[in-house]
């Protein structure tokens, strides 16, 4: 009988497991409402997060774009700002013709969030500052803004090439942030090559089409607007996920040889001496790539600019981002530096950037680091040709003058 | 590669998958184990493979040899080809200037050769003891010249120079390998374990290798006994979903010390003692308890990881901490703080120097001894040796006026008995946290600047206090709950909503306040 006993209890078994499955499953999917329940509880109690979601999309050309005629709402302890995004991806609440209408001039934005505005309306963004401003020096001025968060450089330049360029812009800011540094890494966009600087990846589109794909969802877009579990799961894991990818795509084992080479390095490749090196290579590869993008933009016959958003300290301290580059390319580019306004409007009870949120710029920072572009470009040869005051003659004969300015 | 990083989050990933795939094989399971626990450890310096290759090879064959068991032809050229497998493999991942290596590493394959040939004439019985020396001498002789050489250099110098003779003694540019003196302890062990026939060798150098360079505790511990751990290398390991989780569990509490706790109060502490002259005392005070906070999780922390990291893959590492601040007296705390180590140099140092089985005198003798020797381990550097000499001098005291049998005869549960516990504990952790200013301050002016600030009054109160309680009270709860209840693993207590709840709580809490940056583990530099 043993024999026939054993096939008989493990066919009762199966029945049995399969008799409990659903029962498991059910278990399992309260389980998992019961974690998402209180995981929101915690967060929202214990350590607020703002709710800040990516309308962000790919595009042709190979990098991100904000995703057209997206409407969306970032909710952080400090702010609640709407977004509205136009049918060319800029955060604008109007379509731009190609071309522009005669007498006016155009000055093409590139950055991140910061530069796209993030945690400030629109009214307040550094392109709608900017154009006030110019407008109020008396040109006929359009800022269009082409940031995208989480953008560096060479997706700056990418997003020039392919697509802004046919607006006509005379004028080309690019933004330079601390983050950049890693982001021009990330990318892999360039690589150096014996110190030269050369194209590597055709694209670079970070979980886009999971993106594009979890966006077609309401259930996702409900989450994403108001959950702040979700949100905190969602920038710790990018963050996570960004580290690895800078990783994978440093050359470690250069830096560590280049280090252990270096006779005045008392540590002989220790882990503080490798990532200096890192630093150093990084800073290399974002040099290049900025300087071939001033070069890019010169070649057009368009003035180009380099945006610094200062980093902060503190409340009231704040230090050069911009120092993180070359002292060669340093001195062949035009900087807009806000660090001295930033440093004299200081304040214990002001922020220029805020808090509690992803750390921003506030109006009153925007409109500081707004202040100093319009100072700046009220001198740039390209905008001679919508002033109000200025004969075509004038334009003609400044188009050619080179772009001398320095960092004010 | 560290626990919190990202790429080892890859590594493990990777890994995962090829262990449970040849887990019950126990020679490829083995393997595989070397060859990760090498990628781990590579991943610092290629070339300091070679010492672990040393180390191994050299013990391979002295713990056989000190068992008195035959140490036979093939298992000496087991050692030779193992040493030069990985001194090539290691040297592939260096430099080509990094070839003259092969140099030191033939001429101590020489005289390694020419010991044994000494052992091989030498009368049976003395073979052992022969042999149990080549470990010693290969392990601390590593040791000494990696950890200590230009710390017994710079002394000699500046005792001359206290007589007016000033030595011209080279310094040489040496890096620490990490774990050295982890790894070299546990091989020690391994041997004299042997010599002692407290453990049999066996004759499977991937058993042996995988053993000692296990990937969880090779760069900092636990220190553990081959008795323990090494038949777990030579036995298919019992591996469920239960255990697993388990394992899991206890790494997220590991991690949540450490990038949690440790990491977010160590720039409280650093922002003192890396310039102590000036602070306020109120700093100083909240930099001195940051700091006793942060090294105590930055290391249980760790020891978590490496338990629970273990345990995901079967295996069982011993608990290397115990609430040690829950300690009422000196010896208590170092029976309950890096247990590895404490026990390590209970059986393998004051023991053999007699213990407290020679009198009084020669017991204190020894219990200084040993811990102006166990401060010594965790740094080359007379900060260590004073900070191992305080601690030894408490316990002399202690047991002078007899503080532990009190302690132990007066229970908890009384009126008298609580407050005669509470008073001691008090008295402990006063003096616990005083010796960290020898382990952190580490020259003898930033010595005297932190207990000349902390004698002020300056700077107080502080918001410091509020930034230190936030991260210490929830643990300080917990921890007193594993005292109260016995159960050191927190996570697995309580019913299955209740653990549930807990878990989601503290990944959650890892999630919103971990630490930017990823510190380095402070016991990585010993």
């Amino acid at each position: 009988m043993a024999p026939l006993a054993a096939p008989a209890v493990t066919g009762q078994r199966t029945r049995g497991r399969l008799r409990a499955l659903p029962l498991r499953v059910l278990r399992g999917v309260a389980l998992a409402l019961y974690a998402l329940l209180l995981g929101e509880l915690f967060v929202r109690v214990f350590c607020p997060q703002p709710v800040m979601p990516r309308y962000v999309t790919g595009t042709s050309y190979g990098v991100r774009a904000n995703i057209p005629h997206a409407h969306y709402w970032h909710h952080t302890p400090e702010v609640d700002v709407e977004y509205r995004i136009n049918g060319q991806g800029m955060r604008a609440d109007h379509d731009y013709p190609l071309n522009k209408a005669p007498g006016t001039c155009r000055v093409a934005v590139f950055g991140d969030s910061l530069m796209m505005g993030y945690e400030v309306d629109l009214r307040d963004d550094f392109s709608s500052q900017l154009e006030q401003l110019l407008r109020a020096r008396g040109y006929r001025a359009e800022v269009l803004n082409f940031a995208v968060s989480g953008f560096g450089t060479a997706e700056m330049l990418r997003t020039y090439e392919a697509f802004a360029r046919q607006f006509h812009p005379d004028v080309v800011l690019f933004s330079w942030h601390v983050t950049d540094m890693e982001d021009n890494v990330r990318s892999g966009l360039y690589r150096l090559r014996d110190g030269q600087l050369e194209s590597a990846n055709a694209t670079y589109l970070p979980g886009v089409r999971t993106q594009d794909l979890l966006m077609r969802s309401a259930l996702y877009r409900l989450v994403a607007d108001h959950s702040q579990l979700y949100s905190l799961i969602r920038e710790r894991f990018g963050l996570f996920l960004k580290g690895l990818v800078v990783v994978a795509r440093q050359d470690r084992a250069s830096a560590k040889r280049a280090v252990s080479d270096d006779p005045d390095d008392p540590d002989h490749g220790d882990d503080d001496a490798v990532r200096a090196a890192l630093r150093r290579a990084n800073a290399a590869l974002s040099s290049a790539i900025v300087a071939h993008a001033a070069q890019v933009v010169a070649a057009d016959g368009k003035d180009f600019y380099l945006v610094e958003a200062p980093i902060r300290v503190s409340r009231t301290k704040f230090r050069s981002s911009v120092d993180a580059l070359s002292s060669e390319v340093r001195s062949h580019l035009t900087i807009i530096s806000p660090l001295a306004a930033f440093r004299g409007a200081a304040r214990p009870d002001l922020k220029l950037y805020y808090e509690e949120g992803e750390g921003h710029l506030t109006p009153l920072g925007v409109h500081l680091l707004a202040s100093e572009a319009a100072k700046v470009l009220a001198g740039a040869p390209h905008l001679v040709a919508c002033s109000a005051n200025t004969t075509t003659a004038t334009t003609a004969r400044v188009a050619s003058a080179p772009a001398a300015l320095k960092r004010r | 590669m560290l626990f919190n990083s990202s790429i080892f989050a890859l590594f493990f990933v990777a890994f995962l998958p090829l262990y449970l795939l040849v887990r019950r094989n126990i020679f490829w399971r083995n393997v595989l184990l070397i060859i990760a626990s090498y990628v781990f450890y590579g991943w610092w310096d290629a070339r300091f493979l070679i010492l672990v290759a040393i180390s191994t090879s050299v013990d391979y064959m002295a713990a056989l040899g000190a068992s008195g068991k035959t140490v036979r032809g093939v298992d000496r050229l087991k050692s030779a080809l193992y040493l030069a497998a990985v001194t090539a493999g290691a040297l592939a991942f260096a430099r080509l200037s990094d070839l003259w290596l092969v140099l030191p590493v033939a001429a101590g394959m020489l005289v390694a050769a020419g010991w044994v040939l000494w052992i091989d004439h030498a009368p049976q019985a003395r073979r052992p003891k022969l042999w149990l020396l080549l470990s010693l001498g290969t392990n601390l002789g590593i040791l000494a010249f990696f950890k200590y050489c230009n710390f017994f250099v710079g002394s000699f110098s500046s005792l001359f120079a206290l007589f007016g003779i000033k030595l011209d003694a080279p310094t040489l540019s040496i890096i620490l390998p990490v774990g050295l003196s982890f790894y070299t302890f546990q091989a020690i062990s391994r041997t004299v374990d042997s010599y002692r026939r407290r453990f049999e060798p066996q004759y499977s150098i991937v058993n042996y290798a995988a053993y000692h360079a296990f990937f969880p505790q090779l760069v900092a511990g636990p220190i553990e006994r081959a008795a323990h751990l090494m038949p777990q290398f030579e036995s298919v390991r019992p591996l469920d979903l239960t255990l697993f989780t388990r394992g899991a569990l206890l790494f997220m509490w590991g991690l949540y010390q450490k990038i949690v706790i440790a990491d977010n109060v160590a720039p409280i502490a650093d922002a003192v003692f890396s310039a102590p002259q000036g602070k306020t005392s109120a700093a100083t005070l909240a930099a001195l308890l940051a700091f006793t906070l942060q090294i105590y999780c930055d290391f249980c922390g760790y020891s978590n990881m490496a338990r629970g990291l273990a345990r995901c893959l079967g295996f069982d590492l011993m608990v290397n901490f115990n609430l040690p601040y829950f300690a009422r007296t000196p010896s208590e705390f170092w029976q309950r703080w890096h247990i590895s180590l404490s026990s390590w140099l209970r059986d393998y140092l004051y023991i053999p120097l007699g213990g407290n089985r020679k009198g009084q005198r020669r017991m204190y003798g020894n219990l200084m001894l040993t811990m102006l020797l166990g401060g010594l381990w965790h740094g080359a550097a007379w900060n260590f040796v004073i900070w191992g000499g305080f601690h030894g001098a408490i316990q002399v005291v202690y047991r002078v006026l007899g503080v532990d049998a009190l302690t132990d005869r007066h229970p908890f549960r009384t009126l008298q008995g609580c407050a005669l516990q509470l008073g001691a504990w008090a008295i402990t952790m006063t003096l616990v946290v005083i010796g960290w200013v020898f382990f952190v301050a580490h020259t003898l002016p930033d010595t005297v600047a932190v207990f000349g600030n902390l004698l002020g009054t300056s700077g107080y109160p502080s918001d410091l206090f509020w930034t230190l309680a936030a991260y210490a009270a929830p643990l300080a709860l917990v921890e007193i709950y594993q005292r109260v209840s016995g159960r050191i693993e927190i996570l697995e207590v309580g019913p299955f909503l209740v653990r549930y709840s807990a878990a989601l709580c503290v990944l959650l809490t890892i999630i919103a306040f971990s630490a930017r940056g990823g510190r380095e583990f402070i016991y990585f530099d010993f």
